[in-house]
């Protein structure tokens, strides 16, 4: 076609237009439009003024770009569908009419008309009635002042006739550009690099005062200014941001950053790419006209300062977010640093709520992999200490107490106490069962844990958020763990074997063993420590447990039991540094530490100190017994001897009798009261004991229960020392009786002597020569100084026998007195069994 | 006109009907086919959006 011909189409097309427009308003029965008549007439001439008005277009004739502000203008309207429809329709449109030359034109026209239609159905006020789209751009507005003159062309001028408005419009733009040097694009672009961490051409880097400003020698206005410092601030808080990555990263091969310290880097980086997205666009659209579209439309720069405010809102939250946490985490690492982290995840905005939980989520992977692997495999994997947990080197028996230790510092906040511990326990469960048990089964039990949570175990499986899952894997794993330790304990290391064991043999209830022990014992503890062979007790040991019922025992559990001597000062007794040990191997030594079995020590003394006593005494009751042909013997006295005699011997049946009452029943106590209890209660314990710690607490109360109990412990120093005392004065006692009864039966023999011949009687005298000088002397008088020398001899006895009584008597009483007013233990049995006829208490009061 | 560019023509026709009417503009197929016809010539789309508006606003013209 040439341009002639189209020129001469042109009215017929717009003839066209307007008998299809006007006809469309026709009512629908009325008769057809008729071309002739005036109102048609009038109608074709004011088209054909409006479209002879030489109007340029008024934005770039680019169909892509008004395609895509229509598209995001029914976007915003909620009409995501139609949108998206459109998009498609653009496409095929734009690839298929190749006989549609001005495809931009056409969508203008689309675009102008639909915009004019809802403008005009919303209501009637008109868009002229609003201040005009302000621009600075002059073309814009002499073109403006340029169609003045036109009547009713332009609706905006004729609704304006003098034209105020413009003239107004056109002197502010006057009076702000004698204000700006810059334009605003050149700010919003120097704004974007600002916003980089790029100085501008305008917006320079201030290090002084640690922000973004704007040249003094800019002549802005003030808003300007203040809008820009503002903008900029997203600048300061990039740097800032990338500073620390940057400085991490720098550092890391060198210094241990630490993983959860990358972690929280690759995150940030994460934030950042979007953020450069966005930045990107943003650049991308501030050269970018906008496709405004209304009688007032005017092309200007799609960004303006305000517009960038509104697109940095949301990065600007986040961005002063992140420079916050670095700022907190600079000199944190670890699980310290996901606690501060996780600190600030708990806010209300949404917004912030969701970025902290992403970022968290990142952050805490390495932390939640850690667990898992401590969990259920027991590998502190943790080379920047990082974890909450600590390892350090110890040796096998001090492994379950000393060996692994929270690390406060390094626990977020978001695992409480008690699931540290139960993690803690379950690792070292594990480690213990592999060093100290040399168990493998534990895998096996760790395997049905990862498949019984199921997905939830596999690596980086859970995350931050999912504290519950978390709780019951470590739930999961530190049940079967520590069930499967306790049955490797109980089963294979026999640690109820071993306890009943030190029961028996530290603790003297095999009766039967402990008799024979301090029988054959007995007589090798009475010379001064220094000359005791340890060979020579360890094999008299070996004899006791082979007379009595302790050879039936387990092999292995004799086999731990020793003789041990205690180091001893001199002037020492044998039966001072004389004591039983039992060797408790790993891994039970994690029970029976050394601690542990140097109190075992200290029970066993006062046992076997308490049973040194009984054996006195009944000793001394082999002795003392009477017989008749004892009290036959003394027929042949002289009667005031005899008196004497008998007088000291009730004197000293008596004071044995009280002194057995006492110690019998303190025997009982210690025997039925202290230790029976004591175990029945550990057993009871042992048996609903959960884990190893469990257990280690319930021997550490049966140890406890015991030794307060027995008058051992630090409140009862004074009772145990009168106990002591008790006891000395006590085998003092036997000697004494030992010594009256040798004086009797010599007696005896005296009198029965003097009988005999006289061949026999120099026989007799002579091997009583090699007695003791005092009863050697008495042979050597008649029958007169016998009886003279008996009688002095038992009336020295006499008299030591009441100092012994009486001293007894004031030391029980002593005893006796403080047993009521103990308040950390109860002793109202053992009271009301040395008591039990309140005979002590009215000798007191 | 060969049938291969008619119905191309046609094509092209549905498409920008389909367009106008997610746009909402209110334009029958008719009047659609004489504004592409006008753009192609090079008329300015903005007047030939006054021309619609004003058009439309006007009262029907009495018979």
């Amino acid at each position: 076609m040439d341009d002639e011909e189209e020129q001469k189409k042109l009215p017929d097309l717009v003839k066209a237009l307007v008998h299809n427009l006007l006809s469309q308003k026709l009512p629908p029965n009325s008769p057809p439009l008729n071309p002739n008549s005036p109102e048609f007439q009038n109608s074709l001439r004011y088209a054909h003024r409006i479209l002879s008005s030489h109007l340029t277009p008024s934005i770039t004739p680019d169909a892509a770009s008004i395609a895509e502000s229509i598209k995001r203008r029914l976007a915003t309207q909620g009409k995501s569908s139609e949108a998206l429809s459109f998009a498609d329709l653009y496409t095929k449109f734009a690839s298929k009419a190749t006989d549609v030359d001005n495809k931009w034109a056409l969508l203008h026209l689309f675009n102008i008309i639909s915009q004019d239609r809802k403008t005009a159905a919303k209501s009637q006020l008109d868009a002229s009635n609003l201040l005009p789209n302000l621009t600075l751009s002059d073309n814009n507005v002499t073109r403006r002042i340029d169609n003045r003159g036109w009547n009713d062309g332009v609706l905006l001028l004729a609704k304006d006739p003098e034209n105020r408005r413009d003239i107004a419009f056109r002197e502010f733009v006057k009076l702000v550009k004698e204000e700006n040097d810059v334009t605003e694009e050149a700010m919003v672009t120097d704004v974007l690099y600002a916003c980089q961490g790029v100085d501008g051409k305008y917006v320079k880097f201030d290090s002084e005062d640690d922000c973004y400003v704007l040249l003094d020698s800019v002549r802005v206005s003030r808003s300007t200014r203040s809008m820009v410092h503002k903008l900029c601030e997203l600048g300061v808080l990039f740097k800032k941001v990338i500073g620390y990555i940057k400085q991490s990263m720098d550092r890391f091969p060198a210094e241990d950053v630490g993983t959860v310290g990358q972690a929280f880097c690759s995150a940030l980086q994460d934030e950042l790419c979007e953020y450069y997205k966005l930045l990107a666009v943003l650049e991308a659209q501030s050269s970018n006209p906008v496709p405004l579209l209304c009688e007032s439309a005017s092309s200007r720069n799609y960004l303006s300062l305000r517009r960038l405010a509104v697109w940095v809102a949301e990065p600007i939250v986040k961005m002063r977010l992140m420079a916050d946490l670095v700022e907190k985490c600079r000199v944190l690492r670890g699980g310290a640093m996901a606690g501060a982290i996780h600190l600030h995840a708990r806010h209300g905005d949404p917004l912030v709520h969701e970025f902290m939980k992403r970022l968290l989520q990142r952050v805490c992977s390495p932390l939640f992999e850690m667990v898992r692997r401590w969990v259920l495999e027991g590998e502190l994997e943790d080379i920047f200490a990082e974890f909450f947990i600590v390892g350090q080197p110890v040796k096998a028996e001090s492994l379950w107490r000393e060996g692994y230790r929270l690390h406060d510092a390094m626990l977020p906040s978001f695992i409480s106490a008690s699931l540290a511990q139960r993690i803690l326990r379950t690792g070292k469960s594990i480690n213990f069962l592999r060093v100290c048990c040399e168990d493998r089964g534990w895998a096996r039990a760790a395997t049905e844990v990862a498949t019984d949570t199921g997905a939830t175990a596999r690596r980086g499986g859970f995350g931050y958020g999912e504290t519950d899952t978390l709780e019951s894997l470590v739930d999961e794993a530190s049940k079967r763990i520590d069930k499967h330790l306790l049955d490797v304990i109980y089963d294979r290391y026999k640690f109820k074997e071993h306890c009943l064991a030190i029961k028996r043999y530290l603790l003297l209830g095999q009766g039967d063993f402990v008799q024979y022990l301090m029988d054959i014992v007995g007589p090798e503890l009475s010379v001064p420590a220094n000359t005791i062979s340890s060979f020579k007790l360890a094999g008299l040991l070996e004899t006791a447990i082979r007379a009595s019922n302790a050879q039936y025992d387990d092999p292995d559990i004799l086999d731990r039991l020793r003789v041990k001597m205690m180091p001893h000062e001199s002037g020492d007794r044998g039966w001072d540094v004389f004591s039983l040990e039992y060797d408790a191997r790993v891994p039970l030594d994690t029970v029976f530490t050394e601690s542990v079995m140097a109190r075992y020590l200290r029970i066993f003394n006062f046992l076997w100190k308490l049973k040194r006593v009984e054996h006195a005494l009944i000793g001394a009751w082999k002795t003392m017994k009477p017989n008749c042909i004892t009290s036959n013997s003394f027929i042949r006295l002289q009667s005031t001897v005899k008196m004497q005699l008998v007088s000291a011997l009730r004197r000293c049946q008596v004071l044995w009798v009280e002194i057995n009452h006492f110690i019998s029943n303190l025997q009982y106590y210690i025997m039925f009261e202290v230790l029976e209890i004591s175990w029945s209660n550990f057993l009871s314990e042992m048996e609903v004991a959960k884990d190893l710690d469990d257990l280690l607490a319930a021997h550490e109360k049966y140890m406890n229960s015991i030794v307060e109990k027995s008058l051992l412990g630090e409140l009862s120093q004074s009772l145990y020392k009168s106990l002591i005392v008790i006891f000395d004065l006590i085998l003092r006692f036997r000697s004494h009786a030992d010594l009256l009864y040798e004086g009797i039966h010599e007696l005896q023999a005296r009198i029965t002597e003097s009988s005999l011949s006289s061949r026999d009687q120099k026989k007799t005298r002579k091997q009583l020569n090699d007695k003791s000088a005092e009863q050697g002397s008495w042979i050597a008088d008649g029958r007169k100084a016998l009886t003279q020398r008996a009688g002095e001899f038992l009336r020295k006895m006499e008299q030591d026998l009441d100092a012994i009584s009486k001293e007894y008597s004031s030391l029980q009483e002593e005893f006796i007195s403080q047993l009521p007013v103990q308040q950390h233990v109860d002793l109202k049995f053992l009271f009301f069994r040395l008591d039990f006829n309140e005979f002590y208490r009215r000798v007191v009061s | 006109m060969d049938p291969e560019a008619a119905r191309s023509a046609r094509e092209s026709l549905d498409l920008a009907f389909h367009m106008s009417n997610i746009l909402n503009t209110g334009l029958d197929r008719h009047s659609l086919s004489i504004l592409i016809a006008l753009c192609d010539l090079g008329v300015n789309p903005e007047a030939l959006a006054a021309v619609v508006k004003e058009l439309r606003k006007e009262k029907p013209p009495s018979q």
